[in-house]
């Protein structure tokens, strides 16, 4: 009697109609220059939503996510951080680039709503405030990572360091040029560059001048693209290697031979460590009939709806107010999140997150893995 | 930094980057020599014709010669229909030269904006790839594109300066230029020659952004925020009214961008660039002395038209 009991109030309970509305937001530039990732990471949180609304969502309540375009601009990541905040009562949202992470974190911490930051990896990011923590590894790690690679692995000592002049560039490479030398090598040059420059010939001369047997560059999209082809067009055969960002499949076909040897650094597992990367990037061939750009940003982006569901999850278990304090506090005790592409995810006290750091070379003109830190 | 071969590097890299900033320069100084107007619907010519050679390259995939001979067809209608349904209109009713530039400014955003909803605002090419086969010429290094830049710049440049000095609508331009009213006086239309300016603009217009488009990444909003400022500044450097001068300032400037970097580092370039410009435009506000190559003299008129003489 008691168990039909208890299984008609299940029943029943299942039955009920969600009440509550089960949002966050998402910020990330649909328009501007950095559009080329921003779509395709939106179309990931998307699949990532579809797919967990498909196994019943937050214990039955739809998971909706808020997009706005914010164009990757800090300005516009402000407005959309309060959009999200007082209109949609969102108690958590997620954001990249790091000028945008940096400008909407007041708003987020005065608040005291949740901002998960997504791929935005400078260092300063980690000291940002209570309510700000990141779901990838800053680039102190990848950097961390490539200088001792650089060194030990592509056997070059003499290193020119050129890098975009934002918080991007700035503290990614200084992190390198920190890695680098204490692996035992020297940087020869280290010079920075506006992000809205098109012609790199005098930077390039000073390179050749420095003599470099590697040059690595810190940049965003176009400036990357730009500077490779003007580095080769100038008849410098140099090592190039770069970061994440420069996991870019069409800016390897837009450069074609340029591009062979470039060398980069990646923070999500391939699919031979993750079995469930290989459907994702079949499923992105079958429906958007290509790879995305940034493939391992994307990954990271399709992982964070996840951890979004568990915090609503743990804190209507425990019947809490689902306030950004609530979800922190959520984020604060579960710590580790398993991930569907990124593998198993675990937040510091520090606000940093430990991930193994993926090399990747172009070749033929495709990125072919070379190894990772997980390896060594 | 300051041996030979950085230095010639330095000249040959940065002559061929300014080729279509000098292009821009002239279509500018010309309409403005001409038609009397500071055009600053430029920017939104400018993207109606990468987008328009845009469209046949890599959406249609057709043939570069399709494309430029579109790209010059929207241009010239573009321009031709600001000249007739904008500047003619504004000139009847005598209109302020602010009326002229906030008509102009209002037109690009509006075209940029229009390019941004149908194009989108990722950055992009005219053609798959950006990298020109390359091969050293003595100490410098050479690439194709950077040849076939400044062979079209300076080709445009001779052919413009042929059109001006010998063909009976350029000398006409040249004398509705110095003097509409009294060019009209002795039987020269200056509406046909204020469409023949910008008709010649729109030339000079597309070819730069064939060159831009083959060279470097560009959104919409390109033309706008980067170049037309550039073509501004290279005209007033000229001097107002003088149209090859404008191109050759262009020149000079796209040098003084170069050889700033021996200067201070990367970053700093752009600040050493206006620094300059602003205490040269202090110092010369009529534009830089010596820099006097003008127009062609309004001696020489079209046949059945009065004499030059008589005109001045």
């Amino acid at each position: 009697m008691a168990l039909l009991l208890q299984g008609a109030l299940e029943f029943a309970r299942a039955a009920e109609p969600c009440d509550r509305p089960t949002k966050f937001g998402v910020a990330d530039p649909l328009t501007g220059p950095n559009a080329l990732f921003g779509k395709d990471q939106i179309e990931a949180v998307r699949w990532a939503v579809e797919d967990i609304n498909a196994k019943g969502g937050v214990d039955g309540c739809k998971l909706e996510a808020v997009v706005i375009d914010n164009q990757a601009r800090p300005e516009l990541g402000i407005e959309a951080a309060n959009r999200f905040i007082d209109v949609d009562k969102a108690p958590v949202f997620l954001t990249a680039f790091s000028s945008v992470v940096r400008a909407v974190a007041p708003v987020a911490n005065r608040t005291k709503t949740l901002m998960l930051s997504i791929g935005a990896n400078s260092p300063s990011i980690a000291k940002l405030g209570d309510y700000v923590y990141t779901t990838a590894p800053l680039s102190d790690v990848e950097m961390k990572a490539l200088g001792p690679y650089i060194v030990d692995k592509l056997g070059k000592r003499r290193a020119a360091i050129l890098y975009v002049n934002n918080e991007t560039g700035i503290d990614g490479s200084r992190v390198l040029k920190r890695a680098f030398e204490q692996a035992g090598g020297s940087v020869v040059l280290d010079e920075s560059y506006e992000p809205d420059q098109t012609d790199f010939t005098g930077l390039i001369l000073k390179v050749r001048v420095a003599d470099p047997d590697v040059i690595h560059i810190h940049g965003i999209v176009a400036d990357t693209t730009a500077l490779i082809s003007q580095i080769r067009q100038l008849g410098i055969k140099t090592q190039i290697t770069s970061y994440q960002n420069a996991f870019n499949q069409q800016m390897v076909q837009q450069l074609g031979p340029a591009a062979e040897g470039l060398v980069v650094t990646a923070l999500a597992p391939t699919a031979e460590e993750n079995p469930a990367v290989a459907s994702y990037v079949a499923r992105w061939k079958r429906d958007e009939g290509r790879e995305p750009n940034g493939l391992p940003y994307t990954q990271y982006f399709y992982d964070a709806p996840y951890i979004v569901t568990e915090l609503f999850r743990y804190v209507r278990e425990h019947k809490m107010p689902e306030t950004g304090e609530s979800m922190r506090t959520a984020l604060l005790t579960i710590r580790t999140f398993p991930q569907p592409l990124t593998n198993a995810v675990t937040f510091k006290d520090d606000h940093t997150v430990e991930k193994p750091v993926y090399f990747w070379q172009v070749r033929d003109g495709k990125f072919q893995f070379l190894g990772s830190t997980a390896q060594h | 930094m300051l041996q030979p071969e950085i230095i010639l590097q330095l000249v040959w890299t940065g002559l061929a980057n300014a080729s279509y900033a000098c292009l821009f320069a002239v279509a500018f100084a010309l309409v403005l020599r001409v038609n009397k107007v500071w055009n600053f619907g430029q920017a939104g010519q400018m993207l109606i014709a990468y987008s328009a050679m845009f469209i046949v390259l890599r959406w249609w995939h057709g043939s570069m010669i399709v494309a430029v001979s579109a790209g010059l067809a929207a241009t010239v209608a573009a321009s031709l229909a600001i000249e007739q349904f904008g500047f003619r209109v504004l000139r009847r009713r005598r209109a302020s030269t602010l009326s002229y530039f906030i008509l102009t400014l209002v037109l690009s955003q509006l075209i940029v904006f229009v390019g941004e909803l149908v194009f989108g605002t990722e950055p992009t090419t005219l053609t798959d790839s950006i990298v020109a086969p390359a091969f050293a010429l003595g100490p410098i290094i050479v690439n194709v594109w950077d040849c076939e830049a400044l062979a079209a710049t300076v080709a445009l440049l001779l052919l413009l300066y042929l059109v001006l000095m010998l063909s009976p609508a350029g000398q006409n331009m040249t004398a509705v230029a110095d003097n509409a009213a009294l060019a009209e006086l002795y039987g020269i239309d200056p509406n046909r020659s204020y469409r023949m300016s910008m008709a010649l603009s729109a030339i000079f217009i597309t070819m730069g952004m064939l060159l831009l488009g083959t060279k470097t990444a560009t959104v919409p909003s390109t033309p706008l925020q980067q170049y037309l400022i550039a073509s501004v500044v290279a005209t007033i450097l000229a001097g107002v009214g003088n149209v090859f001068s404008a191109g050759f300032a262009a020149f000079a400037l796209g040098l003084l961008q170069s050889f700033s970097i021996l200067i201070v580092a990367s970053r700093w370039q752009p600040l050493v660039v206006y620094g300059v410009l602003a205490i040269t435009i202090l110092l010369f506000p009529r534009g830089v002395g010596g820099w006097q190559f003008r127009l062609p003299a309004a001696g020489r008129l079209a046949p059945g038209s009065a004499r030059a003489e008589t005109a001045r």
